[in-house]
């Protein structure tokens, strides 16, 4: 019943039409499907077929990414509004841009990804201490501690997730509180995570959503 | 044969003893001056001081007039750079904060005449007559479709790109393409004889292909109406062999600097025996190499490129995390595996 719909939802996006994307979950309410149903059966599938596409079609780009995420999220919003119930929230995320750095648009993308799957998202902003990382992860109660950084020095630096990683080990956390980071300077060197403490990576925003996703279940099970 | 002449033949397919090699040494040059990020980028002649000492110490063939990416912002306003001792300074403070404000953002009427313009013109005045005759001298420009990134954010502009009023995205990128003009002529007035145009937005890794033809490449055509003398694409270390046929029919540019993930021998079928394309090395990955590991992909790089010449060795903007060693290692690998002779 759903696929109709998601196919149609992703093509739109995947050709960066917003204003048809939103138009075929309109037409998708008017034929009776709940917000639930938009939220669990169309939003977070497409989703999964944008990650899935990342990995067969390396041709998938920064903007589609973006609007996969940028659309989910306000789909899911408006949905979430009208749900009978509230939904249950599989983890929580403490992100930010590590300390020193500015770039916001990979953070951005997986935020928009992680709310629409049902993660809670703290989103500390830009250059962010590591201290600030560890301390929010704590009083958050969050599973994930998610650092992106665009540039080599903020990426390695000792003040980023290095220091996030000392902290995470200082306060016997490690166990369970888990580090991913993302960016340019991983995607260039796919070791480069291992080096700065991370436990993992991810090359993009939509595909470190679902790295992310999947630890907080993993760490559940 | 001089540096500068190595690259001319190189362009033009004529016979040279070697493949040029690039080397990309910006933020390299405060440790070398001993001085603090901020003060050394402050004046033009550290920047060139630095940038002859480095030459001399490493041999490349290449001097960079370029002080980093966030100087072109400073030039339209920017109040705010935020220095580290550990890598490039970063835009802290966005000149365009709101899509409102597109209405009344201003380009300088004489980008010369602009104080921030002064350290640039320095710096090229004295690497011009130091080794202008002798090596390629570099600037760098970012296209009219990518500056704005700068001025208000990546995913500020990705949304405007993407989903806010055409008008606005435009007439913000007409402003853009006005100041890449005016930069291009001032650059090459000052001596600098190599333009590194930066267009991510000219990558298919940031915009499906149909948007780089229907929109990036009308701008690109704008920012270069010019001439495209001296000018080498460049997608920001973003993905460019989908495009540079695309370049080459459109633009009229045939000089590439590819990505580390172009494959180089599509690189070189796309240019077919014509201007230059580049083996650029993944070098974050040389801050944990060893040595070996660096001459492997240098010998990796020229296998692949080097028969046929129109060929260039070249590296991405060298963190400064990387050791010395892989650098000297690298440079002595490109030029043994880079020789015709």
């Amino acid at each position: 019943m759903f696929e109709t719909y998601i196919n149609d939802y992703n093509e739109a996006v995947f050709e960066i039409d917003k204003e048809l994307a939103l138009e075929v979950i309109e037409t998708a309410l008017e034929e009776g499907v709940t917000p639930e149903q938009v939220v669990f059966n169309i939003i977070i599938p497409s989703i999964e077929v944008m990650m899935a596409e990342i990995v067969i079609n390396a041709d998938t780009n920064l903007a589609q990414h973006f609007m996969t995420a940028q659309i989910a999220a306000e789909v899911t919003e408006q949905m979430l509004a009208k749900f009978e119930s509230p939904p249950e929230i599989i983890g929580r995320v403490i992100i930010g841009t590590s300390y020193g750095d500015l770039h916001s648009l990979g953070k951005r993308i997986v935020m928009g990804c992680l709310k629409s799957m049902m993660v809670d998202v703290v989103d500390l902003g830009v250059n962010i201490k590591a201290e600030a990382f560890v301390d929010a992860a704590i009083a958050q109660e969050a599973q994930i501690i998610a650092i992106s950084s665009m540039m080599v020095h903020t990426a390695t630096g000792e003040e980023g997730s290095l220091k996030v990683r000392a902290l995470l080990k200082e306060r016997h956390l490690e166990d369970k509180i888990k580090l991913v980071v993302g960016g340019a300077p991983y995607r260039f060197d796919h070791e480069l995570y291992t080096k700065v403490g991370a436990d993992s990576w991810a090359a993009d925003g939509v595909t470190a959503a679902k790295i992310i996703r999947q630890l907080i279940i993993d760490g559940k099970n | 044969m001089t540096p500068l002449e190595i690259l001319s033949a190189t362009v033009s397919g004529q016979p040279s003893p070697r493949v040029p090699v690039f080397c990309n040494l910006l933020d390299q040059g405060a440790k070398v001056l001993k001085l603090p990020p901020k003060q050394y980028f402050a004046k033009g002649e550290y920047v060139a001081e630095a940038q002859l000492k480095m030459l001399k110490h490493y041999g490349h063939d290449n001097v960079w007039s370029a002080h980093y990416v966030g100087k072109e912002a400073q030039l339209l306003g920017c109040k705010d750079i935020l220095f580290a001792d550990n890598g490039v300074p970063n835009v802290a403070d966005f000149v365009i904060k709101s899509w409102d404000e597109i209405a009344t953002f201003e380009i300088p009427e004489d980008v010369t005449q602009h104080p921030h313009w002064q350290s640039m013109d320095d710096c090229l005045k004295i690497l011009s007559s130091e080794v202008g005759a002798t090596h390629p001298i570099c600037a760098y420009v970012t296209a009219s479709t990518t500056l704005p990134a700068i001025l208000m954010g990546m995913d500020k502009w990705m949304e405007l790109v993407l989903i806010g009023p055409v008008d606005l995205r435009d007439e913000l990128v007409r402003k853009c393409s006005l100041f890449v003009q005016q930069q291009i002529v001032a650059y090459r007035a000052a001596g600098a004889n190599v333009i590194i145009y930066a267009n991510p937005f000219g990558s298919t890794y940031f915009i499906p292909k149909k948007r780089i033809v229907e929109w990036s490449m009308p701008w690109m055509q704008e920012d270069l109406k010019q001439g495209t003398e001296s000018i080498v694409y460049y997608g920001g270390m973003a993905p460019i062999n989908a495009v540079t046929e695309l370049v080459i029919d459109t633009l009229k540019v045939n000089i590439f600097y590819p990505a580390p993930e172009d494959d180089i021998r599509e690189s070189k079928r796309f240019i077919n025996g014509t201007g230059l394309t580049s083996g650029v090395l993944d070098d974050i990955k040389m801050i944990h190499w060893t040595e070996q590991q660096t001459r492997d992909d240098v010998k990796r790089i020229m296998n692949l490129g080097k028969a046929g010449g129109h060929f260039l060795f070249g590296t991405g903007f060298m963190p400064l995390k990387i050791p010395e060693k892989n650098i000297i290692a690298m440079l002595e690998a490109a030029f043994e595996y880079g020789s015709y002779t």
